[in-house]
């Protein structure tokens, strides 16, 4: 059976000869146009003249549009209709899109952006969650506060009380492929759209919104992203849009691609946030109450900015339980790029500041932190200890991190090593270790709760071969081959005879963003329902006791190949092509009262990060990570697998080297990988051992497995945390460590600790 | 706007000539002129590497180069390592050991590490991962791009040994 | 980028009458050039590239000098100034491999980035820039923030090292362009100790002289250990506070002292 096995990914020939196709790949008809944006020079104020006489006159420009020559406004926001195209008049961003110029080629149309003569009037800017905060300037009417109990009474009680503040930065998706699409207009106004998206339909629709046509004038396909996490959820809209508005205009295909610079100036980030904390506990550091402060930087514009706090929120827990808690959330608005989707999705912030919690309740304790963690973790349900309820009111009724922890304590030798640690401490003036053990508990499901739907396409053709489509989308995570790995189980046919084809709008409609890690959840079932569908029909056309399997169907006994099967079927007038929905089952949650059951499983992992640091200038290494993660029953581990790695190394780089700075005129100051460090292939432990959790889902999934896509992302916390005892050792007083620890920030915490400067 | 340049280049074995302007970087007249499109553009500031290219044997980045500075020299590019048919090692073993997840940089992770197996046909792990310091990848981590690059070395290695 | 003419002159004199029009630069590696030219932060008319000229390519040993060719590669220096093993060492962790392969040192050098490595080892040495018309001492070749001593069109042709008895180079890297945050070039000769600090200060590369008298009468780490850096002229940007800086100038030295060989 396909299912279970460790095939390569679906596209891996042609990834390593060359020949695997982006959208900048695409061939491209000899008339087609180049698109680029002319962006805005200050953070917020509004155009007092604009003069592109210089623009038009460049060579290779064809035309120009500002915001009165679109068709309609031209919105690119997936939520609530706050982000026109190109300004209104109005500057919400350095880096916003004023005008959109058209150009023989892409190099002509970069350099004719750069033309622009605007004047403007600047007004002042918040750029900051200080800035913001104090001015009140946020989204919604008020702060979300959810509440469990009564967690003020109950710190006040409470054996001690420990507070703080925790300062995390956010992160640039830096998918090695930039925002890239070409719109090629079809007859009647109709258009095909290639886009590098995680969203194919809210570009179908976007562009629709845009052309004012209905949505089955405009089709959109996507074979393939260099990468997405979270960054092409939303953020391809306005390529989409700017290249349809010109294709209807011109008549010419027309593409757009953001060079890395635009990309980073343009384009969301994941939200910086700053969580404050106030836990009140007893003396072995099991919570009583706590109350946090959420303050998430979102930007000028709110896209996905609701349900990333929500989901922060959601995740305020993690693995703890806590019965008595406040959270209070505030959806800060800035002048600076629109925050986005990045996996994780708020759930890394949340977080990281109940681990921070834990580590800083364990320092004051003077306790390991690891026991502080273990004292509050759920209860499973036969303890019958009522600690298994979240705050937000679901029951957490398949919590394996007891034994996942221990195993992996056990594995990695965590109590030795932490002595050892300890020991090297005392020896050691200057280079100083540290040693953290943390775990994830992730919801899986969208939040929006109507999202959790999915669809499928699956022809048979009359000789054998199997035709397969589905809603999600293939950014490198392998889903597409873990879909046709079902695919092909589900026909008891060898993976060859199964033929991936790009996500089409076409083919499948209304579908779902591949996010929430929900890809191979969603699409899975959809798929085998349309597969079930196809082979029950064959299956009950043939005979009795019917088997598909190793490429063959056996009827009473007698194999015939799967061709054969197929082509009987065909001959005998039976349908051999389905469609395949699902909907995830048990959902319900109210976002504003904060209660219900938003997700329908939860996702398991841990991860014991050892680093070293330098006391004399902050810097640091990984020695060691550990890491068991529980994919459920894992449709392929490798695949699986090299998720868990490449999210633990993009949360430690989140958490350690990646800083994203503004200047106080919200330039993005940080723009290019010159200046923005994402981690290298030196920067990774210099031991690093993953493996999967063996178990299956308990909730009935495509073939048990579990999502993969996010959850390892927050294993990088381990490092944070091991930063942080690092550093303890260097004194008495807490190391109070902000994310991102670069060595500057270790440096500035050592001396803190260390001098109590 | 200043006249084109006649360039003569050598690109995976064969001859090819254009016009080009000076100020054309070599990795866009290689995707733009030549239709070359396995180098990908991943930064335009010469750090991640994507554009690798082997240029007179040597690694570059075709993206902090002058087509200009480029005229005359052999150039070899993924498509010109190994074949759909017949492919080379690293190929062979980026794709058996997981080495690639969404592919983008693959192309020139492969150019790169042909040239670091060339310059050192028995690295180190840390040696591999110090070679490799120009190629970034966002996905997989890159446990397993160096397992890839150390298992084909250990082929090659091997191979070499049962030939003598 | 504005657009421009390409050179390609095959003699020192050709080169030198093409930078002689107006509005000519040098091109070695391009690798610093390039991405400044890309950012349209230069408009040369022309470009003269340095690359085909093979007079000045090539690493050669005589006595107790390491002369390089001011077309040399880092790669090629890397791996053949083993005679001067810290500025081989140097050479061989500028960048990465790549840029290796076609950065050259005469650009470097005519460029004075202040967070370039090779200004280091040139003043740490004692260096002589050989250019087409003259020869510089390093002291004084270096004179500010990317401004060197080169007249319009001068080319660097040779830097001739005199090998010390010990050197060693100390980088601590910005770590997304690798570039040095502060960089530190310690070089004992029998007559005296240099130090040359790159990455850290706004007026460029410079000599520390304090731990230069410390180091000539004990050349040990903790010589140094009285001694402050202050954090005022030091570059205070997004990678590093002038403070930091100046913390580092201590720790890299010492480090470098311990590490010459």
């Amino acid at each position: 059976m396909s299912v279970t096995k460790p095939l390569p990914h679906d596209s891996a020939k042609l990834h390593v000869t060359g020949t695997a196709r982006y959208v900048d790949d695409i061939p491209v008809p000899a008339d087609c146009l180049h698109l680029a944006f002319g962006l805005s020079d200050i953070a917020c104020g509004s155009i007092q003249s604009i003069n592109l006489d210089a623009v038009r006159a460049a060579p290779g420009v064809t035309s120009v549009w500002l915001a009165g020559d679109l068709p309609t406004d031209c919105d690119c926001s997936p939520s609530v209709h706050d982000e026109p195209l190109l300004s209104d008049g109005q500057i919400h961003y350095l880096g916003q899109p004023v005008f959109l110029v058209a150009a023989t080629s892409h190099t002509a149309a970069r350099h004719a952006a750069r033309l622009g003569q605007i004047e403007y009037s600047p007004e002042p800017a918040l750029l900051t969650i200080e800035d913001a905060y104090l001015a009140g300037s946020q989204f919604g009417d008020a702060p979300r506060i959810w509440e469990r109990g009564t967690a003020a009474p109950a710190i006040y009680a409470a054996a001690h009380v420990i507070e703080g503040v925790l300062d995390m930065g956010g992160q640039e998706h830096f998918y090695l492929e930039s925002q890239a699409a070409m719109v090629m207009p079809q007859d009647g106004g109709d258009m095909l759209v290639h886009s590098s998206t995680q969203h194919p339909s809210e570009i179908q629709h976007k562009v629709a919104h845009a052309l004012d046509i209905p949505m089955h004038a405009v089709q959109v396909e996507t074979r393939r992203m260099g990468g997405g996490f979270g960054g092409k959820e939303s953020q391809g809209n306005a390529l989409a849009i700017s290249c349809a508005v010109v294709a209807a205009a011109t008549g010419r295909p027309a593409k757009m691609r953001y060079d890395r610079d635009d990309d980073f100036t343009i384009t969301g980030k994941r939200h910086d946030f700053q969580i404050r904390y106030r836990v009140g506990t007893d003396e072995s550091g099991r919570i009583e109450g706590a109350e946090f402060l959420q303050l998430a930087r979102c930007g000028w514009a709110q896209d996905l900015s609701f349900p990333v706090a929500d989901r922060a929120m959601l995740h305020t827990d993690n693995a703890y339980f806590l019965p008595n808690v406040r959270i209070e959330s505030h959806r800060l608005k800035t002048n600076t790029q629109s925050a986005t989707a990045f996996r994780g999705f708020g759930g890394p912030q949340g977080m990281l500041g109940i681990e921070r919690v834990m580590d800083h309740i364990a320092h004051t304790l003077g306790q390991d932190p690891l026991a502080v963690r273990r004292v509050n973790f759920y209860d499973t349900p036969e303890t019958q200890s009522g600690r298994t309820s979240t705050p937000y009111g679901q029951e957490v009724d398949d919590f394996v991190l007891d034994e996942l922890v221990t195993k992996l304590a056990d594995q990695c030798d965590y109590s030795i090593r932490r002595e050892a640690a300890a020991q090297w401490n005392e020896t050691n003036p200057v280079l100083k270790r540290g040693i953290a053990l943390t775990p994830v508990k992730f919801g899986i499901s969208f939040t929006l709760t109507h999202l959790n739907q999915a669809g499928a396409l699956v022809h048979v053709y009359q000789d054998g071969s199997i035709q397969l489509n589905h809603g999600g989308t293939e950014m490198g995570q392998g889903l597409f081959q873990k879909v046709a790995q079902v695919a092909a189980s589900r026909f008891g046919v060898p993976i060859e005879t199964i033929k991936i084809t790009a996500t089409d709008t076409g083919k499948v409609p209304n579908t779902s963003a591949t996010a929430a890690s929900s890809g191979s959840d969603l699409n899975g079932m959809a798929v085998k329902a349309a597969c079930d569908t196809i082979r029950d029909r064959m299956a009950t056309h043939l005979g009795k006791n019917v088997q598909f399997e190793g490429g063959s169907v056996v009827v009473d006994g007698s194999a015939i190949p799967f061709a054969e099967a197929a082509k009987r079927c065909y001959e005998s007038r039976i349908s051999l092509s389905a469609t395949g929905f699902y909907k995830t089952p048990k959902l319900e949650w109210n976002p504003e009262t904060g209660q219900g059951r938003p997700f329908f499983y939860f996702a398991y992992g841990a991860a014991c990060s050892e680093v070293v640091i330098d006391t004399l200038t902050g810097e640091n290494r990984i020695l060691r990570t550990d890491i068991i993660h529980d994919a459920g029953a894992s449709l392929n581990p490798v695949l699986d697998i090299g998720q868990v790695e490449g999210g633990f190394v993009q949360g430690a780089g989140w958490l350690t080297t990646e800083e994203l700075i503004w200047d106080d005129k919200g330039r993005l100051r940080t723009h290019a990988p010159s200046t923005y460090k994402i981690p290298a292939c030196s920067d990774r432990p210099d031991i690093f051992n993953v493996s999967l959790w063996d178990g299956q889902n308990t909730e009935d999934t495509i073939y048990r497995s579990k999502a993969v896509g996010e959850p390892p992302f927050m294993l990088g916390i381990a490092v944070l945390m091991a930063l942080s005892d690092a550093v303890g050792a260097c004194g008495d007083i807490y190391a109070d460590l902000n994310a991102p620890a670069t060595p500057e920030r270790i440096l500035k915490a050592v001396q803190k600790v260390r001098d109590g400067i | 706007m200043s006249d084109k340049m006649h360039i003569k280049l050598t690109v995976n074995g064969e001859d090819k000539e254009f016009l080009a302007e000076p100020r054309d970087l070599l990795i866009y007249a290689l995707r733009e002129k030549l239709n070359i499109t396995g180098p990908h553009v991943g930064c335009d500031t010469s750090h991640c590497g994507a554009c690798t290219v082997t240029l007179n044997g040597k690694s570059v980045k075709s993206c902090t180069m002058f087509v200009a500075q480029a005229n005359g020299a052999e150039i070899t590019t993924i498509e010109g390592i190994g074949s759909p048919d017949a492919l080379h090692v690293l190929q062979e073993s980026f794709k058996e050991h997981h080495g690639l997840q969404c592919g983008f940089c693959t192309p020139g992770m492969i150019t790169r590490a042909t040239k670091l197996l060339e310059e050192n046909p028995t690295p180190t792990e840390e040696e591999v991962r110090f070679g490799m310091a120009g190629n970034i990848c966002r996905c997989t981590g890159y446990q397993n791009i160096v397992k890839s690059i150390l298992a084909a070395a250990s082929e090659i290695n091997s191979a070499k040994e049962a030939a003598e | 980028m504005y657009s421009f003419e390409v050179e390609r002159p095959t003699s020192v004199a050709d080169a030198a009458a093409a930078l002689g029009k107006d509005e000519a630069q040098a091109l070695g590696g391009g690798q610093t050039l390039i991405p400044t030219l890309k950012q349209r932060l230069a408009s040369p008319s022309v470009l003269v590239s340095l690359a085909g000229i093979a007079d000045i390519k090539g690493v050669s040993v005589d006595g107790g000098t390491v002369t390089i060719g001011g077309g040399t590669t880092h790669g090629v220096v890397a791996a053949e100034a083993g005679a001067y093993p810290a500025l081989a060492a140097l050479a061989g962790n500028i960048g990465d491999p790549a840029v290796r392969n076609r950065g050259t040192i005469g650009g470097s050098l005519a460029n004075n980035d202040p967070s370039a490595c090779y200004p280091s080892a040139a003043l740490a040495s004692g260096a002589t820039i050989v250019t087409n018309s003259r020869e510089i001492a390093a002291d004084d070749y270096f004179q500010g923030l990317f401004e060197t001593a080169l007249e319009e069109g001068e080319i660097v042709i040779s830097v001739k090292f005199p090998i010390p008895e010990a050197a060693s180079y100390q980088k601590f890297e910005q770590p997304a362009s690798r570039f040095a945050l502060v960089g530190v070039y310690v070089a004992k000769f029998a007559d005296g100790v240099r130090v040359a600090v790159t990455g850290a200060s706004e007026g460029g590369v410079y000599r520390w002289s304090e731990a230069e008298a410390a180091l000539s009468g004990n050349f040990s780490a903790d010589a140094l250990d009285g001694l402050t850096v202050s954090g005022d002229d030091m570059i205070s940007d997004l990678h590093g506070s002038g403070d930091y800086r100046a913390h580092l100038v201590k720790v890299m030295t010492k480090r470098a002292v311990a590490a010459a060989s």
